[in-house]
C-alpha cells in the first residue's frame, strides 16, 4: 500500500516535471478537429492530417466535436489556449461554425477547413472540399444505370446542417429526376448514422415492401440500409453509398452494396496540413480559398484498389 | 444579410388596481423591453421580401444573361477543331488545356476543353433520357466523340471551360452546382430540344462545345453549346 502510494506520487511528480519542462523544447502545435471517429471517414481525415503534421515536425492535438457546434466552440478555445499555430477543421455546421472560425482568426490562428464548407468567405484561410456535386452525379448515374432507368427507390439523406447533405441529394436528383420512371417512394434523413439508417430502413420497408433501390448520402447509412434489407430477406435491392469506406468496399466485393463514391479524404487532409505549414512558415496563402477535389466512382471493377479512402494506381 | 432582428415580444399589462410592488415590477419590465428594443432596427416585412427577391440566387437567369453575350463568343474564340485538340491532348493535356481549355487554379478537377466537331453520326442512343450521338470526325466509320443531346446531360463541362466564372465567387457548392446545371438546361431548351431524334445515323453533325479530359478508353463526353444535325 505504502509502496504503491509512493510510486504514484513519484510518477505524478515526474509527469508534473515533464509537463512543466515541455514548453521549453515543444514543437509548434497543429490542432486537428473533426466529427466523431466512429465514422471511419473522419478517422481517416484525422489520421491523414496527423501523419502529415508529424512528418513536417509538428505536435498535434487531435480532438472531436461530435457534430455539436457548442462543443466545437469550446475545442476552438482549447486550441487557442494551447497556442496552436493552425487549426485543421472538419466543421460542425455551415452556418454555426462561422463564428468559431472567426474566433480563431481573431486570436491570430489560421483555420484550414476540410470536407465541409462554411457559408462565409475570408474567415478560413482554406476550404478544401470534395466536389460533392460531381461525386453525387457519378453515384446518381451509376444508380440510374443499375436500376435500368426505372423503379421504386428510397433516398436516405444526411444531417441537415451540413452543406454536403443537401448537395449530395441535389446531385443525385439532378441525375435521377431526368428519368420519369424512377419513383422515389420515401426520402428521410438518417443523420449520417448507421444505426439510424437501419431503423429508418426497417420502418420504410414496412410501408414500401416493393422497392428496387436505396441511394444513401454516405457509406455508414448505406451500411445500415443494407443490413436492414438483408435482415428482411431482400437481397436484390440495389444500394449505393458515398465516401468510399473500407466497409463498403468489402460489401461491394462480396456482392452486397453495388457502388459508392470515393472522396479523397486522406489526400485532402494532408493537403490542408501542407497549406497550413506553408502559411505558418512564410504566411503564404493558397491561390484560392475554396478548393474542390474531384471524387471517383467505386464499383466491383476498382474496389480492390481502394484502401482507407485512397485509390492505388 | 440583415442582422437577426426578432419581433419584439408583446408585453401584456392586465388589471388596473395592482399593489405598488407589482406596478413597479411591470414598469421595470416595460422599461427593460424598451431599452432592449432601442438597439433594434425595424425593417418592414415587405421591404425585406423585396430585397430578398432582388438578391436571391437565380442561376437560370444568370446563365441566360451571359449566354449570347459572353459564353458563346468565348467558346467560339477558344475552340480548336476537335481532331487538333485531341492531338494536342495526346501530346500534353496541360499544354492543350492552356490553349483550348480551362480549369480551376487549385484542387484536382481535370481540364475542360473547347472544340468544334464536324462529322457524321455512326451510332445514336435516343431511348435513354441521357441521349447521345456517337460521331466520326475522320471518315473511318469509327466513333471519335460522344455528343450528349439531352434532355439529361451529364457533368458541368460548359461551366468548367469558362475562365470568367469562379467557384470562389459563389456562396457554396450548392449554388455553384446549380449554376453548372443551368448551362445544361439552357442548351437543352434553346438548342437540343429542336434537333431531330429519329434516323440519326449517317447524318452530318456540327457542334461547338466542351468536354472534360477523357478518362481511360471512354469516348470524349462532349456537351454542345450550339449544334446542327442534318444533311
Amino acid at each position: 500500500m505504502n509502496m504503491t502510494r509512493r510510486l504514484t506520487i513519484a510518477g505524478f511528480a515526474a509527469i508534473m516535471a515533464a509537463s512543466v519542462a515541455m514548453p521549453a523544447f515543444a514543437a509548434d502545435l497543429i490542432a486537428i478537429i473533426t466529427p466523431s471517429h466512429d465514422n471511419p471517414f473522419f478517422k481517416a481525415e484525422a489520421v491523414g492530417a496527423e501523419a502529415k503534421a508529424k512528418e513536417l515536425g509538428y505536435d498535434t492535438l487531435v480532438i472531436v466535436h461530435d457534430d455539436d457546434a457548442s462543443k466545437q466552440s469550446q475545442l476552438i478555445d482549447t486550441a487557442i489556449g494551447r497556442g496552436a499555430k493552425a487549426i485543421i477543421l472538419d466543421n460542425a455546421g455551415a452556418d454555426a461554425s462561422v463564428a468559431a472560425v472567426q474566433k480563431a482568426k481573431d486570436a491570430g490562428i489560421p483555420a484550414f477547413l476540410i470536407d465541409r464548407e462554411i457559408n462565409a468567405a475570408g474567415v478560413a484561410v482554406a476550404q478544401i472540399v470534395s466536389n460533392n456535386y460531381q461525386g453525387a452525379q457519378l453515384g446518381g448515374q451509376e444508380f440510374v444505370k443499375l436500376m435500368g432507368e426505372k423503379g421504386n427507390f428510397v433516398e436516405l439523406t444526411g444531417k441537415e446542417s451540413d452543406t454536403n447533405a443537401g448537395i449530395r441529394s441535389k446531385g443525385y436528383h439532378d441525375v435521377m429526376d431526368d428519368y420519369p420512371d424512377m419513383k422515389m417512394v420515401a426520402q428521410q434523413s438518417a443523420n449520417w448514422s448507421q444505426t439510424e439508417a437501419y431503423s429508418k430502413m426497417e420502418t420504410i420497408l414496412q410501408a414500401n415492401p416493393n422497392i428496387k433501390g436505396v441511394i444513401a448520402g454516405n457509406d455508414t447509412m448505406a451500411m445500415g440500409a443494407i443490413a436492414a434489407l438483408q435482415a428482411a430477406g431482400k437481397k436484390d435491392v440495389i444500394v449505393v453509398g458515398f465516401d468510399g469506406s473500407n466497409d463498403v468496399r468489402d460489401s461491394i466485393k462480396s456482392g452486397g452494396i453495388k457502388a459508392t463514391v470515393l472522396q479523397p479524404a486522406y489526400a485532402q487532409s494532408q493537403m490542408a496540413v501542407e497549406q497550413a505549414d506553408a502559411f505558418i512558415k512564410s504566411k503564404k496563402k493558397p491561390a484560392e480559398e475554396k478548393q474542390l477535389m474531384d471524387c471517383v466512382l467505386i464499383t466491383a471493377d476498382n474496389a480492390g484498389k481502394l484502401e482507407t479512402f485512397a485509390l492505388s494506381k | 444579410m440583415q442582422g437577426g432582428v426578432g419581433r419584439p415580444a408583446s408585453v401584456l399589462i392586465v388589471g388596473v388596481s395592482l399593489p405598488m410592488p407589482k406596478i413597479k415590477a411591470i414598469a421595470f419590465v416595460v422599461l427593460a423591453s424598451m431599452l432592449a428594443l432601442a438597439g433594434c432596427k425595424f425593417v418592414k416585412t415587405a421591404d425585406e421580401q423585396k430585397q430578398a427577391a432582388a438578391t436571391a440566387f437565380d442561376p437560370d437567369k444568370r446563365v441566360a444573361e451571359i449566354w449570347d453575350s459572353k459564353v458563346v463568343p468565348y467558346l467560339d474564340k477558344k475552340a480548336g477543331n476537335f481532331p487538333d485538340v485531341m492531338a494536342e491532348i495526346a501530346k500534353s493535356p496541360d499544354a492543350a488545356g492552356a490553349r483550348y481549355g480551362h480549369k480551376e487554379k487549385v484542387g484536382n478537377a481535370p481540364w475542360a476543353y473547347v472544340a468544334k466537331v464536324d462529322g457524321t453520326v455512326v451510332a445514336a442512343e435516343t431511348t435513354s433520357r441521357a441521349a447521345y450521338v456517337d460521331v466520326d470526325v475522320n471518315a473511318d466509320k469509327k466513333a471519335d466523340v460522344r455528343i450528349f443531346i439531352g434532355p439529361a446531360i451529364r457533368g458541368t463541362a460548359l461551366r468548367d471551360t469558362l475562365d470568367f466564372v469562379d467557384f470562389n465567387a459563389f456562396k457554396n457548392q450548392i449554388e455553384w452546382a446549380q449554376f453548372g446545371k443551368s448551362f445544361n438546361l439552357h442548351v437543352n431548351r434553346t438548342v437540343l430540344e429542336k434537333l431531330p431524334r429519329d434516323n440519326l445515323v449517317g447524318k452530318k453533325v456540327t457542334a461547338l462545345g466542351a468536354f472534360p479530359l477523357p478518362s481511360g478508353t471512354d469516348l470524349p463526353q462532349f456537351v454542345p453549346a450550339t449544334m446542327t444535325i442534318g444533311g
